[in-house]
């Protein structure tokens, strides 16, 4: 037998080198693709759009979602939204009330022969610096006393004879909410003491203190501001008009950006800004055409909701945007008028959001936009420059909407329908998805941290971050006819991705102040602040 | 992160050239009569493995790895019943040679 046949091979042959190098390749091609997916996940350009300017952050292409005329159904007599319809309104009218009522129970003062009823007032500190912590703005007074609905004004008697349920809601907000925040934020305040910084610490608004006819014709603060525009620039057409408006609208901190007409039934009917009048005003004839944008939350902030989020911060990008756009506009000669959440609105935004083609109603009553869910804030500027106008859009939210139902199983308030459709709901003679607007307030005032839930907002599996992953689901979602990737998508999100029950984001005894997700390591106080504090989270 | 740059995805790629000839030459040595469709059946399976882990690591990146935990688990399963049914039919070719 020749030798070379009968002693073994020393070493790896090349042929097992090749197999071993494949093998250990294709195992690091396993961790290269795991790597990849952590970078992917974590890239802080995938946070939908806040963090830089420019038209690339409205990156879906709306024209193969373009519907003719408005998605919404009217079904009745439709008219402008009144003042006692709206929570905010509501409130404001509703301390009126107490405060009359307060008035008239008190015992005649000593003008009028009856006993001093008064201490007198306590000299005003000299400085800010003086006044002690225990005087800090609060949540109105400790004990309130909500007066029988026919001791309001004409208005709101008529309002809660016809909806006798939204009076008891009101009462308990003022009677038993209130007073319970107070108890809530002097125990548990501490622990949110970051949070309630970044909130307040956003402050931009520019009051607007006279009438659109006067106000919408002068050029903004600044150097030089303050004087009449000047007679309008032409463009050269409103197709160019509205594709600078859009680009600068990017550039001035606007994520996403459309344009629509002005429908008068979508403006207040009462207190105009600057007007010094809260009753009826007609819509300003150079209110022509309206710019709606949307401005996306700081993500990791908005992740923690409700109670260690904040609204404040796409709140003030919003408006900032919305002063920069209103004066841009002025300089070229139009009138114009910006309504954004720290200026004020004289119009209600879903359905100017929906008509300029930003997006579609959602089950939760508020707006989907294809780039960043709900994950965003709306501001508007009116104005009479010749635009050309966009379409609403239709990318399947009824139908997703119709089977998710998240929002409504996640909200601590119960505050969303959880009906197949929305058949039986009509405002003001438009049909769409509507919420209690009183009990989902009601829990606003329960919430801590920077005040609002946004529970909503954030649960809504549109409202991701702007990774392959759900880009890829969302351009699936968006283009199947037969529903399947819908229950797919929607079966996936209820079964990996878990979250507190809704109850838990209650205060305690009923809950712990949940968050949706852990606040970010920055807004934690524990970590930077050396005070001592209760975590409602954990019983304390 | 190395792993976002445009060099690692260039190196990630250039693996591909050493697991396509030593998955051709195993192929050969455990006699699986490999044919194109079979060929065509491994590499969706090897390329479905690397979406699921791509996938999967980019939920845990993003700040939610409980569910991009339990995800691997479930794709996991799928990909070993996938895995037990493609090497059945990769060695159907096998016995059918030898008998």
């Amino acid at each position: 037998m020749p030798k070379e046949e009968s002693t073994p091979k020393k070493g790896v042959s090349r042929r097992d080198f090749l197999k071993i190098g494949g093998t250990v390749a294709a195992a690091a091609q396993v961790g290269a693709a795991a790597g990849a997916g952590l970078s992917a996940g974590r890239d802080p350009s995938t946070l939908t759009g806040w963090q830089h300017l420019g038209d690339n952050t409205q990156f879906v292409d709306r024209r193969p979602l373009e519907i003719d005329g408005l998605p919404y159904e009217i079904v009745g007599e439709t008219r402008r939204p009144a003042e006692v319809e709206s929570v905010f309104g509501r409130g404001g009218l509703i301390m009126r009330g107490m405060m009359s009522e307060m008035r008239s129970r008190r015992p005649p003062g000593p003008e009028a022969g009856g006993e001093k009823s008064r201490p007198e007032p306590e000299k005003p500190p000299e400085a800010v610096g003086d006044i002690p912590p225990e005087a800090a703005p609060s949540y109105g007074p400790p004990r309130m006393k909500m007066p029988a609905p026919d001791r309001f004004g004409p208005a709101l008697t008529e309002y809660y004879r016809k909806f006798p349920d939204i009076y008891e809601l009101d009462k308990v907000r003022m009677e038993s909410i209130l007073p319970r925040k107070r108890q809530d934020t002097a125990k548990y305040g501490d622990y949110y003491t970051l949070i309630d910084a970044w909130s307040a610490c956003w402050s931009t608004g520019v009051p607007i203190t006279e009438p659109p006819e006067i106000s919408d014709f002068k050029t903004g603060g600044g150097m030089g501001g303050g004087r009449r525009i000047r007679e309008p620039v032409p463009f050269k057409s409103p197709a160019h008009a509205s594709r600078l408006i859009k680009k600068v609208a990017h550039h001035f901190g606007a994520a996403m950006v459309g344009i629509a007409k002005m429908n008068p039934d979508w403006c207040y009917d009462h207190n105009l800004r600057g007007s010094g009048d809260r009753g009826f005003w007609e819509v300003p004839k150079h209110w022509k055409y309206v710019i709606a944008f949307g401005v996306p939350h700081q993500w990791e902030q908005v992740n923690s909701n409700p109670n260690c989020g904040s609204s404040f911060d796409a709140y003030s990008r919003a408006t900032i945007a919305a002063q920069r756009l209103e004066n841009f506009i002025k300089e070229l000669g139009y009138p114009a008028r910006r309504h954004s959440p720290m200026d004020g609105y004289d119009l209600i935004a879903v359905p100017f959001l929906v008509a300029a083609g930003l997006g579609q109603q959602g089950r939760h009553g508020i707006v989907i936009t294809p780039e960043a869910g709900s994950n965003f804030r709306a501001a508007f500027v009116t104005t009479s420059l010749p635009m050309e106008i966009d379409k609403p859009i239709d990318f399947g939210v009824n139908e997703f909407c119709r089977d998710c139902r998240i929002c409504a199983e996640i909200c601590p308030s119960r505050s969303i329908s959880f009906e197949d459709n929305n058949e039986k709901m009509t405002t003001r003679g438009y049909r769409h998805w509507e919420i209690n607007q009183t009990s989902c307030f009601n829990y606003w005032m329960q919430s801590m941290g920077g005040l609002g839930c946004r529970l909503c907002l954030i649960a809504c599996p549109y409202s991701r971050k702007n990774n392959w992953v759900h880009a890829m689901a969302r351009e699936i979602d968006t283009r199947d006819p037969t529903g399947l990737a819908n229950d797919g998508f929607t079966w996936m999100q209820k079964t990996f991705f878990k979250w507190p029950k809704a109850e838990e984001y209650l205060p305690p005894p009923d809950g712990r102040f949940a968050t949706f997700r852990e606040p970010p390591e920055w807004l934690k106080t524990g970590n930077y602040l050396d005070i001592p504090f209760l975590d409602p989270t954990k019983g304390e | 992160m190395i792993t976002g740059t445009s060099i690692f995805f260039l190196i990630a790629g250039a693996l591909t050239g050493l697991v396509i000839p030593a998955a051709a030459a195993g192929a050969r040595d455990l006699g699986l009569g490999m044919r194109w469709w079979k060929w065509l059946l491994a590499g969706a399976w090897y390329l479905l493995l690397l979406f699921f882990v791509f996938m999967d690591f980019t939920i845990i990146g993003e700040g939610e790895p409980a569910a991009g935990m339990k995800m691997l688990l479930f794709q996991g399963v799928i990909l070993i019943i996938l895995g037990v049914g493609l090497v059945r039919v990769l060695r159907a070719g096998r016995k059918r040679k030898s008998s």
